[in-house]
């Protein structure tokens, strides 16, 4: 599994202006997001968690989509993998690296969120955790969606369609611990949250390695 | 792949056994615990569950059911039409209006027995794809396109009801119910899971991969109820619509299992539509072509 | 809760069961197209 991860780490560094171009995207919600609300900055404060991870969110879509590209460039999915790794280390190689690219995008898109929306925080340790726990949680599902979605009509359309309401629980979790981070925790609630995150991401990363045999399969 | 119209002697017997089981269940249901006001109480389960889980059973038994008694759907429903028919009438226009709620809470004699076969739709939905990624038989495909299309027939009309329940209430129409909210998110979930199923070509892909998203959807349902819950504590001062404390429960039992056998022939139907669906899609070309052809 | 008692509302009540009774016997009509559409 070493192996399939290595090989997608190459895949995203020859690709990183991708990268660069996802952040700008996420980026650019953020501030027509603050453009919804409107000046005030007590509003743009309180709701700026919810920005952040709508940002981030749809900017996974732009993400995942373009991890099986490879693959099917070369026709490689239909019954062979550009590397001979079993299905589930190509599964879970792959959902690490879209992982670490979505906590890469939430770090960058966090002082952009303190600019805009005056939304900063100490608890810096917390806030990343969340970001870990919450891309985590979207890369899971997000990736067995899009072996599936890339491989059908209407990719742009499917992949936003079947992971929004899945990935619930996780904006949840996420944009209430966030807000919680930001806003002040008197009762110590942001525990029971990541608890959630943290039981979302067991499921779905066993889960989805399970099932995703089955869905590579010729 | 083509449906079969024999009646096997499978088919006698899943007959005989869902019609048994579904009178008992009425039986039970509707005329001891709902008429009668007495129920039987067996180690703590009530009559009501008994029937409940008799009516599941003889649903499931119908559902197992070939393609041989063609009937046998029709037949459903319009038992389901009388049900709903009189559970709708003692629920209009002979229970007593309620404690609070007035008037109202007769919208509960519709709402709680669609929110309770919505979920056994969906469940079934689930079984059936497990059952298809371990036998490969497309029979179970059908049958979970048709349970998931049943279901989010069931979790629309939910929502619909919902919010009609809650303007006179509460005075909006969406009041963030955890069990509401999470039918809203099923029913995203499911519609998205028949849109992936219309833009895959291949039927082998088609069905395995709704299958898995069938799998991954329904496991999320206790999760998105358990969060939806958690965030919408702090302002959830008001009771969930589903609760009943009327002591009125024959349109209640009427009314569910008229959904139920409702929802059971509608499911019988549609796997029906499916499979044939299939067989249309991979039959060989017609005589006159291969002749064209050649 | 609202305490208070909720007078009338019949007009949600018949809005309820009706629309119900229209998405159920709809879909019925649909099922039967279909079905015929595809023997």
């Amino acid at each position: 599994m070493i192996t399939a991860l290595r090989k997608e780490f190459l895949l995203q560094w020859r690709t990183r202006a991708q990268a660069v171009a996802v952040f700008v995207f996420g980026a650019t919600a953020l501030l027509l997001f603050s453009f919804a609300i409107g000046p005030n900055s007590a509003a743009l404060r309180q709701h700026a968690a919810g920005f952040l991870w709508l940002g981030l969110l749809l900017s996974s879509t732009l993400t995942l989509s373009e991890t099986f590209h490879a693959e099917m460039e070369n026709h490689a999915l239909e019954g062979l993998l550009l590397l001979p790794v079993s299905p589930r280390a190509l599964y879970y190689g792959k959902a690490v690296a879209n992982a670490i690219q979505l906590i890469a995008l939430g770090i960058a898109l966090v002082p952009v969120m303190v600019v805009l929306y005056d939304a900063g925080t100490t608890r810096l340790p917390t806030l990343l955790l969340i970001i870990v726990l919450g891309s985590a949680g979207i890369s899971a599902p997000g990736t067995l969606y899009s072996a599936m979605t890339s491989q059908a009509r209407a990719k742009q359309t499917l992949l936003p369609l079947l992971l929004f309401p899945l990935i619930v629980p996780v904006l949840l979790a996420s944009v209430k611990s966030t807000s919680l981070v930001i806003l002040g925790d008197p009762m110590s609630q942001a525990t029971s949250w990541l608890l959630l995150l943290l039981a979302f991401n067991g499921i779905y990363w066993s889960l989805c390695g399970l099932l995703f045999d089955r869905v590579v399969e010729d | 792949m083509v449906p079969n119209s024999q009646v096997s002697r499978l088919d006698r017997v899943l007959l005989a056994g869902a019609v048994i089981t579904g009178l008992t269940a009425m039986f039970l249901g509707v005329y001891m615990d709902a008429y009668l006001h007495e129920g039987i109480s067996i180690g703590g389960a009530g009559t009501a569950l008994i029937a409940a889980t008799l009516g599941m059973a003889s649903s499931v038994l119908f559902l197992l059911m070939g393609d041989g008694f063609r009937k046998v759907p029709l037949g459903l429903i319009a038992v389901a039409a009388v049900c709903l028919i009189s559970g709708s009438y003692f629920g209009l226009f002979v229970a007593p209006p309620e404690h609070f709620m007035g008037d109202v809470q007769r919208i509960m004699y519709v709402h709680v027995p669609t929110a309770w076969n919505g979920l056994l739709a969906l469940t079934f939905a689930f079984v059936a794809a497990v059952v298809f990624l371990f036998t490969n038989d497309f029979k179970w495909d059908a049958r979970m396109e048709a349970a998931v299309e049943v279901g989010i027939l069931l979790a629309f009309l939910l929502c619909c009801q919902g919010a009609i329940w809650a303007k006179p209430t509460w005075g909006v129409w969406w009041d963030w119910d955890p069990r509401l909210t999470t039918t809203a998110v099923l029913l995203f979930a499911f519609a998205g899971i028949l849109a992936l199923r219309r833009f895959v070509d291949d039927p082998v892909k088609r069905a395995v991969w709704s299958s898995v998203a069938t799998i991954i959807s329904y496991v999320d349902v206790p999760i998105v109820y358990f969060s939806v819950r958690w965030w919408n504590s702090l302002h959830q001062v008001q009771s969930s619509p589903s609760t009943v404390s009327s002591q009125f429960y024959l349109p209640l039992r009427l009314n569910a299992f008229g959904v139920l056998f409702l929802m059971t022939g509608f499911m019988m139907l549609r796997a029906r539509v499916a499979a044939l669906r299939l067989a249309a899609e991979v039959a060989p070309p017609p005589e006159e072509l291969a002749g064209e052809l050649a | 809760m609202s305490g208070g008692y909720i007078t009338g509302g019949w007009g949600f009540v018949w809005a309820a069961y009706g629309w119900t009774a229209l998405v159920l016997t709809g879909y019925a009509i649909s099922l039967f197209v279909r079905l015929r559409k595809v023997r």
